[in-house]
């Protein structure tokens, strides 16, 4: 059973990080707190040929950032004189990088693989910010990755979502008031986990009739303390407290819509059986992750407004992945899906830039739709796209200055600015990193 | 049942694309005068001997017979394509791939990449499950590799033998040019049986890996001289035998370890895999010991020792330039290593390491350029290098007269994720550009 091909591509190592079993973590909830202000100065970048994500491209043009965010971009910007001037003449400039699923800087702590329903365990819990990783892939131009559960469970822990200030502390890199998200998976990595133990899910019946019950207990759940809370309003001093349940809690939370709900999965038929199912219990799917049989039926994901987060090319690893198609994105998105393309690989998640030109061949797909799919369509599946994933005023300024064509096999990332401030440099010495503290 | 499906899904698309192949419009040497075809117009990569601009490339017989500037004469009745503002270059060559041993990589019914028995299993041959009705075949050439290394797994230290294919052909038989090519040397630690204490067997270390390796070509050097004394003495029987009137009785045969015998003579190339100093030390002394002839493979943790490399003279696959640097390095460590092999005189390769997505072979190329690879040498990093390394470059490697006429055209730079491929050819035949994939793109486009 064990994988003796080692020099496949980063899924395979996934693979089993997302079935090894993970250890249990603290029950610590709660909401990524806002990182304390910090000061900035004004800087300006001048001279670069914008690739705006929101609004195409704008030749030999600057972006003006004060306190963190973008104040103005366009050929005529006007700033302060005493502002930080980036030349970025000759140079690319792009929005921060976006990658909508990741699983890096979790220390292998990435499936608590005992149940298939664990939608009360918190990524946060097991955030290990000291990770190379978070590093490795700034240097690609990554600035936001959504930091998921793995795929062992029917409905997994829920997310964290960083910004990769490398060398900062733990709360300074969680994105400030970015939405929950939850972990959905099913398909075979379930049937394989629970199926080897001969315990229920062993087969995609078992998978959806576990997520059913899961959901019709959280329901009774909510009716519990919606009595009680009714009878406390009455003034009902006798009425008595049920009893707290933090996996009731997280199931109700997406009943009640508070989280996005990221579902792992790869086929036709799945996707069709989740979205009947959010309807069955009234919630709402953010997105569709790996979904490489979208292309199959992109009409009915769009209508449902759903996003995809797919690979450009992986195929043919498991059964499921067979039919995966480097047109799935092409596809998916002439039919109205909102497409993005992650890494889900520690190893594709420092060169994003390269699938988004690899998808551009793949299908005709434009500069401007290819930009997109690594910007603002993972910032709007992770919630943050009134935030962050163009080039536009209001904007955090996540920017990435590129030396050559950012979507190309040969471009590299000159310098990446978050929240205005520059954490990788390429020509600084040592790792490139002005923000890095030694012995952080 | 799976297995079935499987095979009839590839059955299928490989029917599918042979049926496609009269019904295209023009390739096959029938179909012109006589058989000739002429790519006109072009950007020629010759890598052997520069670029030509608004070059002319004719190919006949599947062989090249003319590489030259637009004023080439072209023969009469030649099939001639325009491919005017596109580049023309020599196939691509994959220096380490697992095509045809791998269908879908989870299902063990269609993986026959690893013997994973025993560590020492010389004698298993690539070309003895080599399944050339693969679909991954034609999903990999439409993007212009012509040509690759199929090596066994890596998880045995010594896991059988690599054959060099051609990315089209009728059958295993046509498609596998040169069996037994090369004989893989895996030391990178991942070989060890050591996955606890507890289920731990022999070599769990690399002590025991290496004197494992040690015996096995020692009993090998045995076997062969046993075999030399035998058929010396079957060449001129020494009055004794003569006397009693008797032949000598030959020694059994084993099969695993005559198999290591033509890399223990230097006739063939060991394949020797490391990746980090240590082991670089250990299998260098190794391969010096036996006298092995060597292809260094993946070497990418291993910044400190260039310039050791670089005296041995052996040539180096390179890759993935994708691992991860070591924990204290800086984030491009890897990424740089075939620009300071190159600038050291090493020759190169590039490898996919893979089965699925071995179209994307270029653009490791492509981002190594990036990193400080001159260009030139990235692009015959996957032609002409490699050739001379597998020693198929009469047939490979570079456009140039007398050479197998293995051609891709694309609308671009073939190092860069955005160029397509518009033309394949393969010893001279147009190859369909469909695949299982572009079968199903084209049921569900619209």
């Amino acid at each position: 059973m064990m994988r003796r091909i080692r020099h496949l591509p980063g899924w395979t190592l996934l693979l089993w990080a997302c079935l090894v079993g993970a250890l249990a973590s603290a029950l610590q909830a709660g909401a990524q707190q806002p990182s304390p202000a910090t000061t900035h100065n004004d800087v300006v970048i001048r001279g670069g040929t914008l690739l705006t994500a929101s609004h195409g491209r704008i030749e030999n043009g600057s972006i003006y950032i004060h306190d963190g965010k973008i104040v103005a971009v366009g050929q005529n910007v006007k700033a302060p004189a005493n502002a930080i001037v980036i030349d970025a003449t000759g140079k690319w400039v792009m929005p921060g990088i976006i990658d909508s699923h990741s699983h890096i800087a979790l220390d292998d702590d990435v499936n608590e693989a005992t149940s298939p329903i664990t939608p009360h365990m918190m990524m946060k819990d097991a955030f290990d910010y000291n990770d190379k990783m978070i590093y490795r892939a700034l240097a690609g131009g990554v600035t936001t990755s959504l930091l998921l559960h793995g795929s062992a469970n029917m409905i997994g822990g829920q997310a964290i979502v960083i910004k990769h200030k490398y060398g900062l502390g733990r709360d300074e890199m969680l994105f400030p008031g970015a939405p929950q998200s939850i972990k959905f998976a099913s398909g075979e990595n379930p049937k394989r986990v629970y199926g080897t133990r001969n315990q229920l899910p062993s087969t995609r019946m078992g998978n959806f009739a576990v997520m059913r019950q899961a959901f019709l207990e959280a329901r009774d759940y909510m009716k519990t303390w919606d009595d009680y809370n009714a009878k406390v309003q009455k003034g009902d001093k006798d009425a008595t407290a049920p009893k707290k349940d933090l996996k009731l809690e997280a199931l109700a939370d997406i009943l009640r819509g508070k989280l996005l709900v990221q579902i792992h999965c790869y086929r036709a038929d799945e996707f069709l059986t989740e979205m009947a199912l959010a309807k069955e219990f009234g919630y709402k799917i953010r997105a569709f992750h790996h979904a490489l049989e979208a292309y199959k039926v992109a009409d009915q994901i769009a209508a449902n407004g759903v996003a995809i987060a797919t690979w450009p090319d992986w195929w043919g690893f498991k059964y499921e992945a067979w039919d995966g198609n480097p047109w799935n994105a092409a596809i998916a998105l002439k039919k109205g899906v909102r497409v993005a393309l992650k890494s889900d690989s520690e190893d594709v998640t420092r060169r994003l830039n390269q699938e988004a030109g690899k998808i551009m061949h793949y299908g005709n797909i434009s500069e401007d739709d290819a930009v997109k799919m690594i910007t603002i369509n993972p910032a709007w599946i992770i919630g943050v796209d009134d935030r962050v994933g163009s080039l536009d005023a209001g904007k955090d300024a996540d920017i990435t200055i590129w030396n050559s064509y950012p979507l190309s096999s040969a471009a590299l990332v000159d310098k990446v600015l978050i929240d205005g401030d520059v954490y990788f440099d390429r020509s600084a010495p040592g790792l490139g990193m002005p923000r890095f503290k030694e012995g952080q | 049942m799976i297995k079935k499906i499987i095979v009839a899904l590839a059955l299928i698309v490989a029917t599918a694309c042979l049926a496609q192949q009269p019904a295209k419009t023009t390739p096959a040497q029938d179909q012109t005068a006589n058989g000739t075809i002429v790519l006109r117009g072009g950007k020629l990569l010759t890598i052997s001997h520069g670029v030509i601009e608004n070059g002319v490339l004719i190919m006949q017989n599947g062989r090249i017979i003319s590489v030259g500037p637009a004023s080439t004469v072209i023969p009469k009745g030649a099939w001639i394509i325009d491919v005017t503002g596109m580049t023309v270059y020599p196939g691509l060559i994959d220096s380490e791939t697992h095509l045809g041993l791998i269908e879908i990589d989870a299902d063990r019914m269609t993986n026959d990449t690893l013997e994973a028995s025993d560590e020492i299993m010389p004698h298993m041959h690539v070309y003895d499950a080599f399944h050339a009705e693969t679909a991954l075949i034609p999903v990999t050439r439409i993007n212009g590799v012509t040509n690759a290394i199929v090596a066994p797994g890596s998880g045995d230290t010594l896991p059988g033998q690599d054959s060099f294919i051609q990315l089209a052909g009728r059958s295993a038989e046509e498609m596998i040019t040169v069996r037994d090519i090369a004989m893989p040397m895996n030391f990178t630690g991942r070989q060890r049986r050591n996955q606890s204490f507890d289920s731990s067997k022999y070599p769990s270390t690399r002590m025991g890996m290496a004197t494992q390796l040690r015996q096995a070509f020692m009993d090998a050097q045995e076997y062969a001289d046993k075999w030399a004394r035998y058929e010396k003495r079957k060449a001129n029987p020494d009055e004794k035998d003569k006397d009693k009137d008797k032949t000598p009785d030959p020694p059994k045969r084993d099969l695993k370890l005559e198999a290591m015998v033509p890399y223990l003579r230097g006739q063939k190339p060991v394949v020797l895999a490391v990746e980090e100093n240590k082991d670089l030390e250990t299998a260098l002394d190794l391969a010096h010991q036996f006298h092995l002839k060597v292809i260094l493979n993946h070497v990418t943790r291993v910044s400190s020792l260039l310039d050791k490399i670089a005296a041995t003279g052996f040539p180096v696959i390179i890759g993935p330039i994708y691992e991860q640097p070591r924990e204290w390095e800086r984030y491009d460590a890897v990424y740089k290593m075939p620009a300071e092999m190159a600038r050291r005189g090493i020759k190169i390769a590039f490898a996919s390491y893979d089965a699925h997505n071995v179209r994307n072979l270029p653009y490791a190329a492509g981002y190594a350029v990036g990193f400080g690879l001159p260009y030139d040498e990235a692009l015959k990093a996957i032609t002409l290098n490699p050739a001379q390394m597998w020693g198929v470059d009469k047939d490979l490697g570079s456009l140039d007269v007398g050479k197998m006429a293995n051609v891709v055209v694309a609308n671009g730079d073939p190092l860069d994720v955005k160029t397509d491929v518009k033309h394949v050819f393969i010893a001279g035949q147009e190859i369909p550009l469909v695949s299982k994939q572009t079968e199903l793109r084209d049921q569900y486009w619209h």
